[in-house]
């Protein structure tokens, strides 16, 4: 085992090594640092020719060039010697610092993207393997489809259009008209129906249903001015919990575990209890206290299903737990929609919620909640534009891979002595579908920092991806070798990493020393 | 045992409570102050394409549009340039006079009350540090074939040209030190823009920070300086090294610099606070009143580099003026926003393309060369690939002035320009006389625009019985080789300055460095060495209108078209004005005023 990820380390830094070469000499020859300078009709040309070259190295050849970057670049294998040089841009800012800036803007941008695309993506497989060749089947797959081969920067110019601009302008008079009202029910009827099985009569019945149900409840939602000032309120987040406690207990446990099922709802019981008093803590909040809240909920679930009893108080505790955790979202939620009102009115906002660009609004002054909003609205279209278009890997891999799991011979197994369905699917198939998975996710958390070119650009969000490409359109070796580097390194150390797991997941890996 | 547990239940529930008080927001849900930006001047958010990444714009690597974009709105000078191209005074910081023509003397004061915006006036030792370090009077460093540094030491890496100042020698001060007197060795025709436009750099800052006591004593460190002679270098002064060093590369940053002192204004504006690769916010100087007063109390810039999401910015209100490059896709797209109230200005830029001949090989003879010229499309290529975005665009008549200058109208008339408006095949194959030269024409194949008129200029002159060779090159080649004598004729583009008159011999000059085409009048030789001694600038523009009608006579080659600007800016400002130099839409960024 050691000996593997030695000699895999090895491998690594000889990749790296004749790729960041690679990588040099082509940047190198992608243009001419000079050529502005060049038709530059000032008086002082030589000089700033003379500048320019002295910055570079540009007397001396690429090949050595690149010798030059490696020594510099070399320092940052020194620990706490501080003296890693990467080099600097043409505007004499340190590529180290760039880097800094750059990662946390990327982070920022496609950290919530990616884990959402994996847990949409991998729910949305799973249900299509389970419903295989189904109207909802054929669906996913053709909306997968379609949006992983849409071009990135269109979908984003039509999400800001529509998402943004259209939506904005929308919110000045925030009524939902019939047409649109029709439209929209119809969408999500055709929805509910692709979802349902059975009978085309119950189909039928579930379209109109739910098609009715939009239909009301936009109108009502409309008329009510609840798009400018929204809330859930006591009631739908008591509804609400009790079908969170329901709906988690049957994956979790089943809902013939009473025990399971009572420790959810006695949990979801108390969220909504606790939902007044909880008010004027959150009116104070911090980040350090919501993630305190979160932690204190899932105790409190812990706790009412350890006291619960039973002969399976693991079931109990994941039931409650989970329940206490989303219950807690809930509030959340209704809290931000409290917030809504006043981030909307804010001076620097001006009644136009969802930006086109950037990371949050310059010098916006609020307090936890709206300085957040402004974060998420900033985030909603380009994290929305990166979901659509890697959510089809995710689906289309985790259905096949959820497909096989069902036709395996363990499966009829588990079947055949009585296991509920519930179980063969939650324990037996669905944790091995998830093996083949853990490779994709893992170099996917990898590619990450990479960062992405074109998404950024359109947001304007200067992450790694507009490094990269601003420094090649300027001829500027050093961001670009700054970037090769960061991303190079954490894809051969995911890569390893995939392959680690992948054996600890699967004892029939082994890996070979 | 029940009642235990739950009483103990109860107890960490409660202690839990306290803890998650403790560690509530101090400020306890208060609502945002959300009338700061509002009041009376209100506010504007202008787009810029690059992030600001320095407080000294005069440095190499700080020389970038934003960084001076910035600098004009956070300090103030002698004197700005108006969207006319004029010098125009701002009494009210002070005063400049030129004493006398020979030997060129001028002499600025800067008026009492001044300030920086940490209280400390500025004085004759702010000026005092600008000529050190723009003159380049104490290098004595020369440089070798390949371009390194051979002997001697460059202190200030100053982006701008020397050779003015470098021709004066340290300043006298006097007015209780409230003014400098500069004294040129030989007159010097561009002496107004080359000193005190801006007065940006504190002399008192660089001074405690590089170990002097006060500006004082940075002063009359640099008066006992002597002058720098690369013929006989000396050892490098390690304290004035430390100066350079500090005012080379101490103001560079992305983010708010901790101390405040890095960051002074003494303009109408002053930085509150940046948010690296994002934005940056400018508030009015509570104590300016030497200069144009602003209307509005602050201006936020963001960091769009994308034309389209520029103008998604601007439809969706987050932008109030923007800039984008301009396109027949972006002048269409903000066109279409006009309903909403958005204003849309396009005009030409400082940035022209131009055909040059080469006076050797095919091009020796004047005849092929006015052939070539007569074959040329200019109004067609014009029409192509400027109309789109301006269609009040017009071909370009003078190799020296642009349109937005005064001397424009009278020289291009005279020039013998007119011969050249429209396409004469016939008058071209008369002067040809039967003969078929191949002419191979150099231009950047990448640059979409230069490929069209490639096009355009080989379909017509083929008609005229020119054999055209496409000697196009990638973008990274084609700069290299200018001059280098491997085609006969280029299309590229030159900057005019706007102001200022230094880059003509550099153009057109015998031997000159940015002479291309070997290009060589003995007149416009002896007019140009007239014209960099001018000080006068409508002696200036007379020369200037002589020396273009010798190069319009010697079948020079042709300027084709102005590149386009745009900006744009939405129903909540007004006062913006175009402008064609770098300083866009910034210029009289004082008359921005919100609705």
């Amino acid at each position: 085992m050691v000996t593997y990820i030695v000699r895999r380390l090895v491998t690594a830094v000889l990749i790296l090594l004749g790729a960041s070469f690679l990588v040099y000499l082509l940047t190198a020859a992608s243009g001419d640092p000079l050529a502005e300078l060049r038709a530059n009709p000032s008086p002082n040309k030589t000089q700033l020719i003379q500048q320019r070259t002295e910055l570079l190295h540009l007397n001396v050849p690429a090949p050595l060039r690149y010798f030059i970057w490696l020594k510099g670049a070399a320092g940052c294998l020194i620990p706490f010697a501080n003296s890693c040089d990467l080099g600097t841009n043409l505007q004499g800012q340190p590529v180290t610092e760039q880097l800094g800036l750059a990662m946390v803007q990327t982070l920022s941008l496609v950290t919530v993207a990616t884990l959402l695309a994996i847990l949409i993506g991998v729910t949305l497989g799973i249900i299509t393997a389970l419903r295989q060749y189904s109207a909802l089947d054929y669906g996913v797959t053709f909306m997968a489809f379609l949006f992983f081969s849409l071009p990135i920067f269109w979908a984003a110019v039509l999400l800001k259009e529509y998402g943004a601009i259209g939506f904005n302008n929308f919110l000045r008079d925030a009524v939902v008209p019939i047409p649109v009202t029709i439209v929209l029910a119809l969408v999500f009827g055709l929805i509910a129906m692709a979802v349902s099985t059975g009978a085309w009569k119950r189909r039928w019945m579930v379209f109109g249903i739910t098609a009715a149900a939009t239909a009301i409840i936009l109108q009502l939602l409309s008329v009510t001015g609840w798009f400018t000032n929204p809330g859930l309120g006591i009631v739908v987040i008591a509804i609400t919990a009790v079908g969170v406690a329901f709906g988690i207990t049957t994956l979790s446990a089943g809902l013939k575990n009473k025990k399971a099922l009572y420790s959810a709802l006695i949990t979801a019981g108390i969220g909504v209890v606790l939902y007044f008093p909880i008010q004027p803590l959150l009116a104070a909040a911090t980040p350090l206290m919501i993630v305190l809240l979160a932690i204190a909920a899932i105790a409190v679930g812990i706790a009412v299903g350890y006291f619960m009893g039973g002969y399976d108080r693991g079931q109990n505790i994941r039931s409650a737990a989970l329940t206490a955790f989303l219950v807690g979202a809930l509030i959340m939620a209704d809290r931000f929609m409290q917030s809504w009102p006043e981030y909307f009115n804010n001076s620097k906002i001006r009644g136009r919620p969802i930006p086109t660009i950037g990371a949050s609004t310059p010098n916006f002054d609020g307090d936890f909640w709206t300085s957040s909003l402004d974060r998420m609205t900033h985030l909603l279209l380009p994290t929305i534009a990166l979901i659509l278009i890697s959510i089809a890997s995710y689906t289309r891999y985790s259905r096949g891979s959820m497909l096989e799991i069902m036709n395996m011979d363990f499966i009829r197994t588990a079947r055949a002595k009585g296991l509920s369905e519930r179980t063969v699917v939650m324990r037996h198939a669905f944790r091995n579908a998830l093996i083949p998975l853990a490779t994709i996710v893992a170099f996917d958390i990898g590619g990450l920092i990479g960062g992405a070119v074109i998404t950024e650009r359109v947001f304007s969000f200067s992450g790694m991806g507009s490094m990269f490409a601003q420094g090649l359109l300027s001829v500027d070796p050093n961001p670009v070798m700054g970037f090769f580097v960061v991303v190079g390194i954490t894809a051969l150390v995911f890569n390893l990493l995939a392959d680690l797991v992948y054996s600890a997941l699967d004892p029939r890996v082994k890996v070979k020393s | 045992m029940r009642f235990a547990r739950i009483s103990k239940a109860v107890g960490v529930a409660a202690v839990a409570a306290l803890a998650l008080s403790a560690c509530a927001s101090t400020t306890g849900g208060n609502s945002s102050t959300s009338s700061a930006g509002g009041q009376a001047g209100g506010s504007a958010t202008v787009v810029e394409v690059n992030g600001f990444s320095s407080f000294n714009t005069n440095t190499a690597n700080g020389n970038s549009d934003i960084n001076s974009k910035i600098d004009y709105a956070t300090h103030s000078g002698f004197n700005y340039i108006d969207n006319k191209l004029n010098v125009v005074k701002n009494e009210k910081f002070g005063k400049y006079e030129k004493i006398s023509d020979n030997p060129l003397t001028v002499k600025y004061t800067i008026n009492d009350g001044v300030k920086w915006s940490d209280g400390a006036p500025v004085t004759a030792n702010d000026l005092i540090l600008q000529w050190a370090t723009f003159s380049g009077f104490y290098n004595d460093s020369k440089l070798n074939d390949k371009g390194d540094i051979a002997s001697g030491t460059t202190y200030f890496q100053y982006a701008g040209d020397t050779s003015g100042l470098g021709l004066t020698e340290f300043p006298e001060i006097g007015d209780n030190g409230q003014s400098v007197t500069l004294k040129y060795s030989k007159p010097f025709a561009d002496w107004e823009i080359a000193f005190g436009s801006l007065v940006d750099i504190p002399s008192h800052v660089m001074a405690t920070k590089s170990g002097f006591k006060d500006a004082d004593a940075l002063t009359a460190f640099l008066k006992a300086l002597p002058k720098g002679n690369p013929e006989a270098p000396v050892t490098a002064s390690p304290e004035l090294q430390k100066v350079a060093d500090l005012w080379n590369a101490g103001f560079d940053t992305k983010t708010m610099p901790t101390d405040p002192a890095l960051a002074l204004s003494n303009g109408a504006f002053m930085v509150k606070s940046m948010d690296p690769e994002q934005s940056m916010t400018l508030v009015k100087n509570p104590d300016y009143n030497w200069g144009p007063a602003a209307s509005l109390d602050s201006i936020t810039v963001r960091y769009i580099s994308d034309p389209a999401a520029q103008i998604a910015a601007l439809k969706n209100g987050e932008a109030d003026i923007i800039a984008p490059q301009a396109s027949a896709d972006t002048v269409s797209q903000l066109k279409a926003l006009e309903s909403q109230g958005v204003t849309v200005e396009q005009d030409a830029q400082l940035a022209y393309d131009h055909l040059d001949l080469n006076f050797s090989g095919v091009f020796a003879d004047a005849n092929v060369r006015e052939a070539f010229m007569k074959a040329t499309p200019r109004q067609d290529i014009l029409d192509k690939i400027i109309k789109p975005l301006d269609d009040k665009a017009k071909v370009l008549d003078s190799q020296i002035f642009i349109p937005a200058q005064a001397g424009y109208e009278n020289s291009a008339k005279n020039n013998g320009s007119s011969a050249f408006d429209k396409v004469d095949i016939d008058g071209a194959k008369k002067l040809l006389n039967g003969a078929t030269p191949t002419v191979r024409i150099m231009y950047n194949k990448d640059n979409p625009n230069r490929a069209d008129a490639y096009t355009l200029i080989a379909a017509s002159a083929t008609k005229a019985g020119f054999n055209i060779v496409d000697g196009g090159l990638g973008k990274s080649d084609w700069s290299k080789a200018l001059g280098n004598g491997t085609y006969d004729a280029t299309i590229f583009g030159w900057t005019s300055p706007g102001v200022g008159v230094s880059s003509v011999p550099q153009l057109f000059k015998s031997g000159a460095e940015s002479n291309f085409s070997g290009f060589s009048n003995p007149d416009a030789d002896k007019l140009m060495e007239e014209l960099i001694v001018t000080t006068d600038k409508s002696k200036q523009d007379e020369i200037n209108t002589k020396i273009d009608k010798l190069i319009w006579d010697s079948k020079y080659g042709a300027p084709l078209f102005q590149s386009v600007g745009v900006d744009a800016y939405s129903d909540k400002i007004t006062g913006v004005k175009y402008m064609p130099n770098q300083t866009g839409v910034w210029w009289n960024f004082w008359e921005w005023s919100a609705k």
